[in-house]
């Protein structure tokens, strides 16, 4: 019966993503207005605070203004650098934790808005027969460092310098500022508010005109390239950071195939090179969003998988190789018009 | 909405009962609170930080005669889910439970037949606060004014924007009930609830140069400007004359000082931005590959 609604696990990777982005863009209009946004307010994907009727956040707006509002504040006072202050973001980060030991970086790849928008963008742009912009592996190098400085810079040293009074009070939530999740969810909920560029103070119209460029290019970007924004994504830095303390983990063998294969590499969306040359902890890349594609899409039975404090979730297979490359290509062009369809029969 | 005399006519008994009367053995401290000048003549019950602490607030009743606030928490069963905060010359002061979270905060006089309620919320932030819901739905008065729903985290009460109360008497809504609205900036007009008892309350866009507002929300505002406004209910019954009132903090609309055409224009720069890689020509290593090629490559 699962087999049937679900035959492939992209199949179910995008039913869980679409769904995600219901909960994540609207469940508070779904399941009440107080209810849904306890769920963690920490969580490791791009669900924004600033869509009103939003499922729950994001970890970054909540450390933003703690390390803003409180420890900022309380490092320049320098006297009440206890518990009671850290305390609140220890427990962000608790919280935020205690949801991603179990999927890891899967929120990425399942659970996050912006990386459903993105695909949903990349299949209208493969259904429009637009190209395929992929990085070469020399290109995505100069590439990944980006999400680290986005990271530190915008999601976590402005707003503690703002907190510190070192930087002014409205950079106290750069990172959101040019969030383009913060756009897309919220013009999902028919909300133009956030489309609109704060025009009172020259730091806010400068973060919120870039944050639209952004956002504009992102759109466009992603019909004809695969996941651009999550590249240089601070979340994807920051899941990074604990990738390796969770027990949900992607696992590749090594095999004598692999050097000419490739093709694990054509289906990565984030362009991780090193999955089809690596094998062991290296393969299991910081850019990894857990996706799936590549174990999908490696036709040797069990190369890569993905498991669960050991215990095999999903592996490669010859048998689902050969299947699932009749529906879509590695790159993810589709093979027919109507591949729903036709599955469900 | 009804006209500015209905209203008029709505609140003539709450003018009445604002005239001064003597203090009550005992509540020299809550009559000063009450003597304050205010913009309403209706009830008020105002929050204010409790200096630099975020664990503080301080609450002043304003135009009604009580000696203590009652501050109802978000978890309803626990030891500090309903506190009586009495009243001293700065007001009554709201410590933060460890539980956070929203908290309806009431102050009630009874005078002869007249009991007038002032209620507010204040919501201290806290991860994992218990659902509020059930602190909303507790019936606490005779005649309520509850937000359906109160804004949450991140949001707030702003102009040019509708918001629902439910208005209840014993705990039932009340059909057709009429509810008053006044704001700090001087609108006053008058609503009225539907059959559920809802009443649909538009905030008026009413910021001028001279009302240009003040800061509101304390952490929760982040340096946002805003004002005040006031939600009254007045019903008769059983002999006695009930006047309850719900007061909030509400900013400037949605779209001040923010531009949506600049906006648009910056989104559509980004996408000019991006139009290359739409129009970038095929390259042959760029084409899907065939399954079939795939599988020749890889038998290979």
């Amino acid at each position: 019966m699962l087999k049937k609604i679900f035959p492939t696990l992209g199949r179910f990777r995008f039913t869980v993503q679409i769904v995600m982005l219901f909960v994540t863009v609207y469940g508070g209009a779904l399941l009440g207005s107080y209810t849904v946004d306890r769920i963690s307010q920490a969580l490791p994907s791009l669900s924004c605070a600033f869509d009103k009727t939003t499922g729950d956040h994001c970890i970054l707006i909540v450390s933003q203004h703690q390390l803003h509002h409180r420890i900022g504040e309380a490092l320049v006072k320098a006297q009440e650098i206890t518990l009671k202050v850290f305390v609140p973001t220890l427990i962000s980060v608790a919280t935020f934790f205690a949801f991603f030991f179990f999927l890891n970086k899967a929120f990425c790849g399942w659970v996050c808005p912006m990386g459903t928008v993105q695909e949903l963008l990349y299949r209208i742009g493969r259904r429009l027969g637009r190209p395929l912009n992929r990085f070469s592996p020399d290109n995505v190098e100069r590439v990944r460092p980006v999400k680290w400085l986005m990271l530190l810079v915008l999601a976590l040293g402005l707003p503690l310098m703002a907190g510190m009074g070192f930087a002014a009070n409205e950079l106290g939530d750069p990172y959101c500022q040019v969030c383009p999740s913060r756009l897309a969810t919220t013009l999902l909920t028919a909300d133009t508010e956030q489309i609109a560029v704060r025009t009172g103070k020259n730091i806010n119209f400068f973060l919120g005109a870039l944050g639209n460029a952004m956002f504009g290019f992102v759109v466009i970007a992603a019909l004809a390239a695969r996941q651009p924004f999550c590249r240089i994504c601070p979340l994807l830095s920051w899941n990074a950071m604990f990738q390796r303390l969770s027990p949900m983990r992607l696992v590749k063998q090594q095999h004598d195939k692999c050097e000419k294969c490739g093709v694990c590499e054509k289906a990565c969306p984030m362009d991780i090179h090193e999955i089809g040359r690596e094998h062991g902890k290296k393969a299991f890349h910081e850019d990894c969003t857990l996706c799936g594609r590549c174990a999908e899409y490696c036709p040797d039975d069990d190369v890569i998988q993905i498991k669960f404090f050991g215990i095999k979730l999903f592996g490669s297979s010859r048998e689902y190789y050969k299947q699932r490359v009749k529906q879509e290509s590695p790159e993810g062009m589709p093979k027919n018009r109507v591949i729903w369809l036709k599955q469900a029969k | 909405m009804r006209s500015l005399s209905m209203m008029l006519l709505l609140f003539s008994g709450a003018a009445l009962a604002e005239a001064p009367q003597p203090a009550m053995p005992g509540m020299e401290h809550a009559h000063h609170a009450h003597a304050m000048r205010s913009w309403t003549d209706l009830p008020l019950l105002k929050t204010k930080a409790g200096g630099e602490s975020r664990e503080r607030v301080i609450v002043v009743p304003q135009n009604i005669v009580a000696d203590a606030v009652d501050a109802y928490s978000n978890k309803l069963a626990d030891e500090n889910g309903r506190r009586r905060l009495p009243l001293d010359m700065a007001g009554a002061k709201l410590d933060k439970p460890a539980s956070g979270g929203f908290h309806w905060l009431a102050a009630r006089e009874e005078q002869g037949d007249e009991v007038r309620v002032a209620s507010a919320v204040y919501y201290f932030g806290e991860r994992g606060a218990e659902n509020p819901t059930d602190m909303f739905i507790t019936q606490k008065h005779e005649l309520e004014i509850v937000p359906q729903p109160y804004p949450r985290e991140h949001s707030r009460y702003r102009a040019n924007e509708d918001w629902k109360f439910l208005v209840r008497f014993q705990g039932h809504p009340v059909v057709g009930q009429m509810v008053a609205l006044e704001t700090q900036n001087g609108t006053k007009s008058v609503w009225v609830s539907d059959a559920q008892g809802v009443v649909t309350v538009h905030l008026p866009d009413d910021f001028n140069a001279e009302t240009d507002g003040k800061e509101i929300g304390g952490s929760r505002g982040m340096g946002m400007r805003g004002s005040d406004f006031v939600l009254a209910a007045r019903r008769a019954d059983g002999g006695k004359t009930y006047l309850t009132a719900f007061n909030a903090a509400y900013g400037k609309n949605a779209f001040d000082q923010r531009s949506i055409v600049m906006g648009l224009g910056f989104t559509l720069l980004g996408m000019l931005g991006a139009v290359p890689l739409l129009r970038q020509r095929r390259k042959k290593n760029d084409m899907p590959e065939q399954p079939e090629q795939t599988e020749q490559k890889e038998e290979a």
